[in-house]
């Protein structure tokens, strides 16, 4: 086994883990930052957002304004302390990307131009053309070229956290192209790993999200919060999933039945707002959970569009005409044409609610920092207490760089204190862990990995999907038990080391299985409906008096996740009601 | 462990794929030209060796087979311009605060340029020869 | 439905001396992509082939292979494109070490992209607290240099690579261009050294098919050689100060 040694590791090397290591590496340009991910940064997942980034930037909008919508986005459930930190931050964030180098677009007068967004009452979302997420990235990854205290193991795959005395002390990893095994031990440990929504089968993921540091974690008893609210994002192409952005619909894109009808004024989003001239929170700019599910009603009511690749509304942009699509949209309009033959220019884009964004993660303080002392966790596999019940568009980009810079800062005043436990102490741990990791390798059980992959899918779209009923997310419970079991039958072909993905792919699995067995558990606790997580038959309301509190799963050794309960951190907006469409009335806020 | 595969760069990859082949054609033009240059430069030694020396030269540049060679150097040559040509936006982009143009117009301009340089060396040649021929 | 051949190229370093090829039959439809074929065959034919790949849309990079010859985007090369040929050929990227199957070491690429310093460089420090300004106009400059994913699929496309690998190629002097063309940037200068170097832009010769396969329509020949007339000028620059007996610019 190799060992190696740092100050800092970060896992995972997109936007909020890149982000974490630039500010650990400029608050102590002596410390060793080791950033280890399994692809390459500029691969992770945060290259594939499109819309944009939020920070309040135009005059007439105010951080009390962002506060409320993301508050009220949110269902109430979000930790309004931390919400107050992001918004105060999430500006100089925007910012600090720019004089980096981020092509933020531009209005013709060299400043910064922002678009409507869904739940967004003022257009505050930043954005390069439709691949802002692509554009933060690269910046990002270049920019951390030029801190000599940033070095990085590309392509090694974190296995294990290594604990010792109650403290995360390091982790072991896989370097993916010799097959070997790692041992880094560390005075602090970032979690960066991104989502996990992997455990559907429809999603907007890329193949990698596959909820690594959350089953990571969630394995050394740190609780996993607010799992039940995965969000559905209301336009991804059919039968691949594939994200086309809602700044479609910020730019005036708008949604509608196989007859051109415009559906969601029937959803409490109306009035239908004139062609071209999108209203914020209104119509197509309501916030996504309340469109995910006025096309669950539509397709259960017969008036979806049937494709040779399942149900579908149209999201038409022809009336933006070509030179605005191309300006604003050029990636859409390219997706389109190369993975449903269509172009947006001419023809409408098939579009359906996908899997997109796990609110719920890794819980965290409003600092970053997890209940494991030494071990942090940033960005979507983390749940600092942002999101709430639904995450706002453009907030998660944000998210990255303010707390990315936090979880920085945070972890490297840990290291400075010196605390690292010496590597030889976590060896015989390490070995241990390592030897499972080994017999996985070898398997030769009768389960097939692409079989138990594909049930759990299906069994998580049926059980918590948009809207959940207790005898599917009963059922899916069970399956994901029976498959936790049968998982310990795996059989795999390939048993060699060099770049085994098989092998790989099976360790994924088995995070992906604990991380659907967290949020099936969460979503069956949480009797009430709220933002993402609607039971319409047996808890069709929100129930401030029993479930204004996160959930937290916790695993038991051999059993079940348990569900617990933390309170929500209210500051200054007690709950109202959700208000879209054209009679806007705030919450009762303050 | 790892034991990386390396590949070697075959001798003939320029013939493996089409995009290649029209890039190896493109730099093959100098050859023909080369050609040409040696047959000129072997000219003015003949013109320096007396007037008999350089009437055979002449002579021999007109039989069939200096003809083709010439030939084959004329269609080098303009493929070699047109290639060239083609390529000048990517190179030439002048896009400034204080001045742009158009790439379009910048390959005109190339465009024009050319074929005034061809025109007018056609165009002079015949009016150095007209006297001569025509006396 | 129907099916097509896909001949994958193998290469197991525990087991392989060299490559071989592995014939497979895979089911073929109208939108099926060169990654669902890839995923099929390694979910229900042959676990132990290796391929990269993630977000499916062409915009990480990671799956670039050689089809029937081409450096390409297994999630946007579609296996309908391919039913007159019959066959499907697919070999890990050229020109790169193939780490395993279809897996090339594209550390040596990335290499290259880290030593152009590939960020924006100030000397005067801008306040925190507001933007640089920068219009559509200037951004149009460098915008199509800002697009590329690091695919290396254009090092695979370039045989000045093959032959050096040494060379810093299409992605790394096109991110050098990308910025000293920003108008934000003030770094061209500490660029410089690396565009002049050996390894530099005069290693291209205009071979011009790594704009061609770029699926992200960057065009790397062209920023390679906008950067040889920039090499020019400074070197003009350079010589006018030396004569001058002043130091480098």
């Amino acid at each position: 086994m190799n060992q190696q040694q740092a100050d800092i590791v970060i896992v995972g090397g997109g936007g909020a883990g890149l982000r974490a290591a630039i500010a650990a590496a400029e608050s102590n340009p002596g410390l060793d930052i080791l950033l280890l991910s399994k692809v390459y940064p500029m691969r992770s997942h945060t290259v594939a957002a499109e819309g944009g980034c939020a920070g309040v930037i135009q005059p007439h909008d105010s951080l009390d304004a962002h506060f409320d919508d993301t508050v009220a986005g949110g269902d109430w459930l979000c930790d309004q302390d931390v919400v107050d930190y992001f918004v105060r931050h999430a500006t100089e964030e925007n910012l600090r990307l720019e004089h980096w180098g981020c092509p933020w677009s531009r209005k013709p007068d060299g400043s910064i131009n922002v678009r409507a967004f869904g739940g967004m009452q003022i257009e505050r979302t930043w954005f390069a053309a439709d691949k802002t997420g692509f554009h933060i990235l690269h910046t990002l990854f270049q920019t951390s070229l030029k801190y000599p205290a940033i070095r990085r193991c590309d392509e090694y795959f974190c296995t294990d956290l290594l604990v010792e005395d109650g403290h995360c002390a390091g982790l072991l990893a896989i370097d993916m192209r010799s097959g070997e095994q790692t041992l880094i031990a560390a005075s602090a440990v970032i979690l960066a790993t991104g989502g996990a929504a992997r455990v559907y089968r429809y999603n907007t993921n890329g193949g990698i999200v596959t909820g690594d540091g959350m089953a990571l974690a969630y394995r050394q008893g740190v609780p996993l919060r607010d799992m039940e609210f995965v969000q559905y994002h209301p336009t991804g192409l059919p039968g691949s999933g594939i994200l086309i952005t809602e700044a479609a619909r910020g730019e005036g894109g708008v949604l509608t039945t196989c007859d051109g009808y415009r559906y969601l004024q029937d959803y409490g989003l109306g009035p239908e707002t004139p062609l071209g001239k999108p209203q914020n929170k209104q119509m197509e700019l309501g916030p996504r959970d309340r469109l995910s599910q006025a096309f669950w009603h539509e397709e259960q009511a017969g008036r979806t569009v049937a494709t040779e690749r399942g149900a579908a509304v149209y999201l038409d942009l022809r009336h933006l005409g070509e030179q605005r699509i191309q300006e604003r949209l050029p990636f859409i309009r390219d997706l389109a044409r190369t993975y449903v033959n269509v172009d947006a220019v001419h023809e409408p884009i098939p579009v359906r609610p996908t899997a997109h964004y796990t609110m719920g993660g890794i819980q965290t303080d409003r600092h970053t920092a997890t209940c494991l002392p030494g071990l942090y966790a940033v960005g979507e596999c983390a749940s600092v207490g942002l999101h709430g019940a639904n995450r706002l568009g453009s907030n998660s980009l944000a998210e990255l760089g303010v707390f990315g810079r936090l979880a920085g800062e945070q972890a490297a005043e840990r290291a400075a204190q010196g605390l690292a436990v010496d590597p030889q102490r976590l060896r015989p741990q390490a070995e241990a862990q390592a030897a499972g990791r080994e017999a996985l390798r070898t398997a030769n059980g009768p389960e097939r990995l692409a079989a138990l992959r594909d049930e759990m899918a299906c069994a998580m779209e049926a059980g918590i999907g948009i809207f959940r009923v207790p005898a599917q997310m009963s059922a899916t419970i069970e399956k994901i038990a029976e498959l936790k079991a049968r998982y310990q039958q795996l059989g795999l072909k390939d048993g060699s080391r060099a770049f085994n993905t098989e092998w790989l792919q099976a360790i994924e699995l088995g995070f992906l299985l604990d991380v659907a067995e967290a949020m099936s558990h969460a979503a069956l606790a949480r009797q009430e409906s709220r933002g993402s997580h609607q039971r319409p038959e047996d808890f069709p309301a929100r129930n401030d008096a029993l479930f204004l509190k996160h959930s937290l799963a916790r695993q038991q050794p051999g059993g079940a996740a348990e569900v617990s309960w933390q309170d929500v951190v209210i500051t200054r907006s007690a709950p109202g009601e959700r208000h879209y469409g054209g009679t806007t009335v705030q919450g009762a806020n303050r | 462990m790892r034991k990386p595969w390396q590949p070697q760069q075959p001798r003939d990859w320029w013939l493996h794929n089409p995009a290649y082949r029209r890039y190896m054609l493109r730099e093959a033009t100098a050859l023909p030209l080369m050609l040409y240059t040696l047959l000129l430069l072997a000219g003015i030694f003949q013109f320096s060796r007396g007037e008999v020396a350089f009437a055979a030269w002449l002579s021999w540049m007109q039989t069939p087979a200096a003809l083709l060679l010439q030939g084959i150097a004329l269609a080098a040559a303009l493929l070699h311009a047109v290639t060239w040509v083609a390529l000048v936006p990517k190179i030439l982009v002048i896009d400034s605060d204080r001045l742009r143009i158009d790439p379009r117009q910048v390959l005109r301009a190339h465009q024009l340029g050319a074929l005034a340089g061809n025109l007018g060396l056609v165009v002079a040649t015949l009016w150095l020869l007209w006297p001569a021929g025509g006396a | 439905m129907g099916t097509i051949e896909l001949v994958a190229t193998r290469y197991r370093p525990e087991q392989d001396v060299q490559p071989w090829e592995q014939r497979y039959t895979v089911p073929c439809s109208e939108d099926m992509s060169l990654l669902d074929a890839l995923n099929y065959i390694k979910d229900e034919l042959d676990p132990s082939l290796s391929h990269r790949w993630s977000c499916r849309m062409a915009i990480c990079g990671s799956c670039g292979v050689m089809v029937n010859g081409e450096p390409k985007l297994s999630c946007k090369t579609f296996l309908r494109d391919y039913r007159e040929a019959g066959v499907v050929q697919v070999r890990a990227l050229d020109n790169l070490p193939v780490e395993r199957d279809l897996v090339a070491d594209i550390s040596g690429v990335v290499e290259h992209i880290e030593a152009v310093k590939p960020w924006l460089i100030r000397h005067s420090t801008a306040p925190v607290d507001t933007a640089h300004t920068q219009t559509p106009e200037q951004m149009a400059r460098y915008h199509a240099f800002s697009q590329c994913i690091n695919c290396a699929l254009c090092y695979a496309a370039c045989p000045q690579f093959g032959r050096n690998p040494a060379f810093l190629g299409p992605a790394a002097l096109t991110l050098a261009q990308r910025y000293n063309l920003d108008s934000r940037d003030e770094g061209s200068s500490e660029r410089m050294p690396w565009l002049n170097a050996e390894e530099g832009v005069w290693s291209c010769t205009f071979v011009g098919y790594c704009s061609e396969v770029c699926p992200k329509d960057v065009d790397p020949a062209s920023a390679i050689n906008r950067g040889k007339v920039a090499s020019d000028i400074n070197y003009g620059v350079n010589l006018f100060r030396l004569l001058r007996g002043k130091s480098d610019a």
